[in-house]
């Protein structure tokens, strides 16, 4: 029987080293080709969770793991099979891009999967052209606006055919232009994908489903309208409605 | 910037000399090193041979050798110094003048190269001679956060020198040693952050 | 210190060149099986902020500025061997992009500055703090002894070097060399003792690691370092001793000698120094090298207690 659901989070639970409780039993799920954001104050746990979702934390995969992508348990043996389905997005570009041209970038989560010529030339600029970014292979990175990083990096996520893309604050630091373009382009993709973010503008331009994380918990999971619309409950949780639903609501 | 032009010394370009292969050209800017420095002294005809030699591909490759001779000038004061000290010796006229001949023509050499060669072509041929992995990870990385870093470190300093107000010795070297300092920890928490990234894309170390 | 093409000759090249390859090779194999793979991106990434931080100014006098060398800092913040792939990594790069250090003399500066500067610092550094105590006083003391130590070697391993290819006399140039690599490695110490005890505020496990299950590994690899470096030695000195050299050392005697019968004067430096260092040279500098330590201890000693005084222990930035 086919799975229904992308990902699957169950009860998870998170504790730093020094104790500090994060991540206090998150459940929800994620299905084929949908666009959730994951919204919340700062410290609220939304980045740590990110890293729960390839199996970057915890650093010991637990016996019994919390997530599922894609019918598969995040254990030990599940580890490449999962990177590979479920591309992070890091929030600085520059930790993510590190490798000396953007050709060799791409290419880099293929060749770990074994891909070799000719296939991996095609694969690379059929990522970097999804991207808007075709003919920007020898460019070197650090000659590349804040935009161009981002969009390479997503380059490389989808050369290894994520099927789930999770980003970390895309639109943080972007000017308009840049902004704009990243919006038009992740809304054309058909990968599924969660966003954690802070523009709640581009929250209820583009995603349907909004959850909301506080205090490690999630107290709030539905459409993404009726929850920015809910003033009590942003202010309640660090956040605030959004301009463009205060203009759409002539109450 | 004069940083910039410190730290890209490659002149994008179609000449023929841009066009052939890296490890050709490396194999030969190594090869004309080796033979600069073995000939010898007395051998003034082979030193303005190879001098000719190295004029004519800068001009076909037609880079700027306004900025080459800058480099070319760049020497160092211990060079001079060492080479100073070489004068005082009983022959150390064609001593001294070979030492400078020979390590302004290999200079030449290298700079030639790098204004011609991509510095990721290079790594590549490193790669394929099976120069050890490890070097070869080191050096791309070296290579990729050079500027990010060298970027950190000037807003840094901006942020510090905006906030001194009394100029002097102790407090320049109390500012460059703070930046020196901050700069590193936040390098090995990026280091941490790019480790992460790279098993996130599947490397295995 | 790096030396540039076209002032060694040829054997003094291809030793350097063997010394190196295999104090590399060493230190390669000690990261492979030591090192977990968490750090390996550290490695790289220290090598740019080693590069970097070259490039910060320490205004001297008069508008001359010292820079940080870094194979000691290299040492202290990743360990010997992590050190050593880091600055051969800095020094390939110097030399092939930045034209700074000879393309044929990679051999002698890898040597001097990526094997030689990082093992004698670890030596020193664990000598000293194993006996001033590993807190914040002992680690700083420690460093900054390392980093004069590590300063004066690879000048010293460089003066050979250059005595040996027939370049300068072995007296001036080991004097000259020593000399001012002894007020270098200075503020090399002050500089490496300032930018640790920032690192030790910030985040201290970075400067102190809590790892005795590998002392045994790295005690070989002290001894591996300790043999190279005294056999780098060795194996530059017999080049020094007859033939061409001895020879023109002859030539030299006699010729001051002709001209001291004739009244005329001499270079101060080289005739009231050379008689001396040219009977000794290791003696001179050892007698030399001895008092610049307990100089350079004491400036460490007084720089340590002041950086790492309890009441600014705790500041923050």
């Amino acid at each position: 029987m086919e799975s229904v659901s992308l990902l699957e989070v169950r009860d998870l639970h998170y504790r730093y080293p020094d104790g500090h409780a994060a991540l206090r039993g998150l459940t929800f799920t994620l299905a084929p080709g949908e666009r959730v954001a994951l919204i919340g104050p700062n410290g609220a746990g939304k980045s740590t969770l990110l890293l729960h979702l390839n199996g970057l934390l915890p650093d010991r995969p637990a016996l019994n793991p919390a997530v599922t992508v894609d019918g598969l348990p995040l254990v030990e043996a599940n580890l490449p099979e999962v990177r590979r389905r479920v591309g992070l997005l890091f929030q600085d570009p520059d930790d993510q891009l590190f490798c000396p041209t953007v050709w060799e970038d791409v290419a880099f989560g293929p060749q770990q999967l074994g891909m070799r010529e000719p296939q991996l030339s095609r694969v690379v600029s059929d990522a970097l052209a999804q991207v808007g970014l075709g003919g920007f292979g020898e460019r070197l990175p650090h000659h590349l606006s804040r935009g161009e990083k981002r969009r390479v990096c997503l380059a490389g996520l989808l050369a290894c055919d994520a099927r789930l893309l999770v980003l970390d604050e895309p639109t943080s630091d972007l000017d308009p232009r840049g902004r704009r373009e990243l919006m038009m382009l992740l809304t054309h993709l058909p990968v599924a994908q969660l966003i954690a973010t802070h523009d709640l503008e581009f929250v209820v331009e583009t995603c349907p489903r909004a959850i909301v994380l506080d205090a490690g918990r999630i107290v709030a999971d539905g459409p993404s309208r009726a929850l920015l619309d809910d003033e009590p409950l942003m202010l309640a949780h660090g956040l605030e409605r959004p301009h463009i639903l205060r203009h759409r609501h002539p109450h | 910037m004069l940083r910039d032009r410190l730290l890209s010394p490659y002149q994008h370009g179609s000449s023929a000399v841009h066009r052939l292969p890296a490890g050709t050209k490396l194999l030969a800017a190594v090869a004309c090193a080796v033979l600069i420095v073995l000939l010898p002294r007395s051998a003034w005809w082979a030193h303005a041979a190879v001098a000719g030699g190295l004029v004519a591909v800068a001009a076909v490759s037609r880079a700027d050798l306004r900025g080459m001779l800058l480099r070319l000038l760049l020497l160092e004061p211990f060079v001079l110094g060492i080479a100073l000290l070489a004068l005082l010796r009983p022959g150390g006229v064609p001593l001294f003048l070979s030492m400078l001949t020979k390590s302004t023509l290999c200079l030449a050499t290298m700079v030639l190269l790098t204004a011609t060669t991509r510095f990721s072509d290079l790594l590549a041929v490193l790669w394929r001679i099976r120069v050890p992995a490890l070097l070869v990870t080191t050096l791309a990385l070296m290579h990729r956060y050079l500027f990010v870093l060298v970027e950190e470190m000037e807003r840094m300093q901006r942020a510090r020198r905006s906030r001194t107000f009394v100029a002097g010795r102790s407090s320049a070297w109390r500012n460059s040693a703070q930046v020196a300092g901050q700069l590193f920890v936040r390098t090995s928490e990026r280091a941490e952050r790019v480790y992460l990234a790279m098993c996130a894309r599947g490397w295995k170390a | 210190m790096h030396v540039p093409d076209g002032f060694l000759d040829a054997r003094t090249l291809v030793a350097t060149a063997a010394a190196a390859s295999v104090g590399f090779g060493l230190a390669l194999r000690a990261v492979r099986r030591h090192l977990p793979p968490r750090r390996v991106p550290l490695i790289g990434l220290t090598a740019a902020f080693v590069f970097a931080a070259q490039m910060l100014n320490f205004p001297v006098a008069a508008g001359t500025s010292g820079h940080l060398i870094g194979a000691a800092l290299a040492t202290v913040l990743l360990g010997p061997a992590a050190a050593v792939v880091a600055m051969t990594a800095v020094l390939l790069l110097q030399s092939l992009m930045f034209a700074d250090g000879g393309i044929t003399a990679l051999g002698a500066n890898v040597l001097n500055l990526a094997v030689i500067a990082p093992l004698v610092a670890h030596g020193v550094y664990r000598v000293v703090r194993s006996a001033a105590g590993v807190g914040p006083q002992g680690t700083l003391l420690a460093a900054g002894v390392a980093a004069w130590c590590s300063t004066l070697a690879a000048a010293l391993a460089c003066a050979a070097q250059l005595a040996a290819s027939g370049v300068v006399a072995w007296g001036t140039v080991l004097a000259a060399m020593g000399g001012v690599h002894m007020v270098i490695g200075l503020g090399e110490a002050v500089i490496t003792m300032l930018i640790v005890a920032v690192v030790m505020r910030a985040r201290p496990e970075l400067v102190m690691p809590a790892e005795p299950a590998r002392a045994t590994a790295r005690g070989r690899t002290l001894a591996y370092g300790a043999a190279l470096a005294i056999g780098s030695m060795v194996l530059v000195a017999p080049f020094a001793s007859p033939w061409p050299d001895g020879l023109e050392h002859v030539a030299e005697r006699f010729g001051f000698a002709s001209r001291a019968l004739a009244g005329q004067p001499a270079p101060l430096a080289d005739y009231t120094v050379a008689p001396l260092l040219d009977a000794s040279p290791w003696l001179a500098t050892v007698i030399a090298g001895g008092i610049g330590a307990l100089v350079a201890f004491a400036v460490a000693w007084f720089v340590a207690r002041a950086l790492a005084a309890p009441g600014r222990a705790g500041a923050r930035h």
